[in-house]
């Protein structure tokens, strides 16, 4: 049936199949949230929808090598603002994989004891994900966790202030070279002036004055009022 | 002169990023004491190792790893057996979160007051599903002034001409077939239980909304103090939302429609149930919904300070407000 679709592999656990990504279930068997379980060549795999994952939009979307925008397996990553676990799990696919063979770490940090919930019950299931229940602005708490820089880091909380927060945890966590992404939702910074389009820009202006901005991706249609920016620390 | 630390390590470095001093355990611990550890950190504390180096070097400012106002030096790493159980520790301390916020008295309250919601909608739709039911056999009885003992009254009945016996009014002319009559009698049951069920659920309102509302319960019922708290997302919150939010807050569609549109703003939201606004004549009724809001507002701030409670006579004092603004604007004004 997928015959005639491209099947491109973005890394060991990630494939493009089409307008689809999948990546390999570290879990067999066990959908996170409801997603599609479909073997290719044998090997379990859970799609990757683009509608629940801004970082699953942003690789569809890209103009670059998609590939670009993920982690290297087995490294240690950040996340801020981890939600309910839906963009991690498939990070955590490639990142760590199953019984983490590739000896990832992905810290996973939200302040919502409902989502810690989920993610702790994510946690048990996957190792490798180290859920911790902070704020994502408070790196004093639980800063310890990440013991030397990392090279990827990924921040998705909506609370205003998104781009200070990311600056300053990029500034405390990221390598140098090391890829930052900043998934911004312009509906939490109404208390600046103009439409989504003045935000992003401000936004751009904000990020280019201390990173050097890869890409700015527009999320409308998969994440309405949503940009996912690209940045690499000089 | 910094004095960085780490959950299990720590360090004097200058301001060139020269160490001058270093305490490290390199110690296999357990989770749960690398736990403690890590609660120690988060709460702002230090670890022993840091602790014995601030007495070594009094001067030197402590910063928790990962602060931006440190120099770069050459962190001391911790041991991958170490990180494993660092990550270990956390999701210990991740679920121990987890499990402490059902102590959060907002959350606990929004389940209660959103499952009487609920409950009070489902009730009156079976309710008055079952008056439909009952009526089509007996045409000639009428519920109109004892609506809500239907469905106890019927529950206690074997048969429907019982229960037209008790009504006394004529016997129905078509009888429902057994099975039938045996759905409708559960259906009663059903109804007459939510009707208890609701007067559980709203007790456990009141003394929950006593317990952590004290001051807005005292004021206005701990009732409309619950429903206030939940809809403002927390006790906190509503203590911070100026009090002409809190006069509109469950009126949104139609002071968003008022933003919007221009059309007339919303006079109050849910403090309309109070009978200082619902039982005062329609042209005070802002007036008095600007006041009490005020007051409510006061009262979120004693309450989320937890100082001490509003008495009754305080609220005796609000009430002869009330009376004042009713009696300044007894007459309807001009148009």
């Amino acid at each position: 049936m997928a015959k005639n679709r491209r099947m491109r592999p973005l890394s060991d656990s990630v494939l493009m199949e089409g307008r689809n990504v999948w990546t390999v279930n570290a879990n067999p068997g066990v959908a996170v949230r409801g997603e599609s379980l479909r073997k290719f060549r044998g090997v379990e795999h859970r799609r990757w929808d683009p509608n629940r994952s801004k970082l699953g939009a942003g690789i569809l979307r890209t103009r670059n090598n998609p590939s670009d925008l993920l982690p290297r397996p087995g490294s240690t990553v950040l996340y801020l603002g981890a939600g309910h676990g839906t963009t991690v799990s498939h990070l955590h696919d490639h990142l760590c994989g199953t019984s983490n063979r590739h000896r990832g770490r992905l810290v996973a940090v939200d302040l919502a004891p409902r989502c810690l919930r989920d993610l702790t019950h994510l946690a048990e299931a996957r190792k490798g994900l180290v859920p911790v229940l902070g704020d994502a602005r408070k790196f004093d708490a639980w800063g310890v966790l990440i013991p030397s820089r990392v090279d990827w880091l990924f921040q998705d909380v909506a609370q205003a202030g998104q781009v200070e927060i990311f600056l300053s945890a990029v500034r405390r966590f990221l390598s140098k070279d090391g890829i930052g992404l900043l998934s911004l939702k312009a509906a939490s910074e109404r208390h600046q002036d103009g439409g989504d389009a003045d935000i992003f820009a401000a936004a751009i202006e904000q990020l280019s004055d201390e990173v050097e901005l890869i890409e700015h991706i527009n999320l409308t249609g998969f994440e309405d009022q949503h940009a996912l920016f690209v940045i690499r620390r000089r | 002169m910094w004095l960085w630390y780490s959950w299990q390590s720590a360090a004097v470095v200058n301001d060139d990023g020269d160490v001058l001093d270093i305490e490290f355990n390199n110690a296999r611990f357990s989770v749960h004491a690398a736990k403690d550890r890590l609660q120690l950190v988060a709460n702002g504390h230090m670890p022993p190792e840091a602790v014995v180096l601030s007495e070594r070097f009094p001067d030197a400012k402590p910063t928790a790893h990962g602060s931006d106002e440190l120099p770069d030096f050459d962190l001391p790493q911790p041991t991958d057996n170490q990180i494993e159980i660092a990550d270990q520790a956390a999701l210990l301390l991740a679920k121990e979160g987890v499990a402490v916020s059902a102590a959060d008295p907002n959350r606990r309250l929004e389940h209660l007051l959103r499952a009487s919601e609920e409950l009070r909608t489902l009730h009156l739709t079976m309710e008055a599903r079952l008056i439909e039911w009952v009526g089509l056999f007996l045409p000639s009885a009428r519920f109109d002034s004892n609506r809500s003992q239907v469905a106890s009254q019927l529950r206690d009945v074997d048969s429907l001409s019982e229960f037209a016996a008790l009504l006394d009014v004529e016997d129905a002319y078509e009888q429902p077939s057994e099975p039938e009559w045996k759905a409708l009698h559960d259906w009663a049951e059903m109804v007459s239980n939510q009707g208890r069920q609701l007067d559980r659920l709203e007790h456990a309102i009141r003394l929950s909304a006593q317990n952590h509302l004290p001051s807005i319960s005292m004021l206005v019922g701990p009732l409309l103090a619950a429903r206030l708290c939940v809809e403002a997302h927390g006790r906190s919150r509503l203590a911070r939302l100026p009090s002409g939010t809190v006069q509109v807050l469950g009126a949104e569609k139609a002071f968003f429609s008022h933003l919007r549109s221009g059309t007339a703003p919303p006079k109050h939201g849910h403090i309309f149930m109070h009978p200082w606004i619902s039982r005062s004549p329609r042209w005070v009724r802002g007036k008095i919904a600007r006041m009490l809001a005020s007051k409510i507002s006061i009262a979120a701030r004693i309450d989320a300070f937890e100082g001490t409670p509003l008495t009754k006579e305080d609220v005796d004092q609000v009430e002869a407000r009330v009376e004042a603004i009713r009696k300044e604007f007894s007459k309807p004004p001009r148009r």
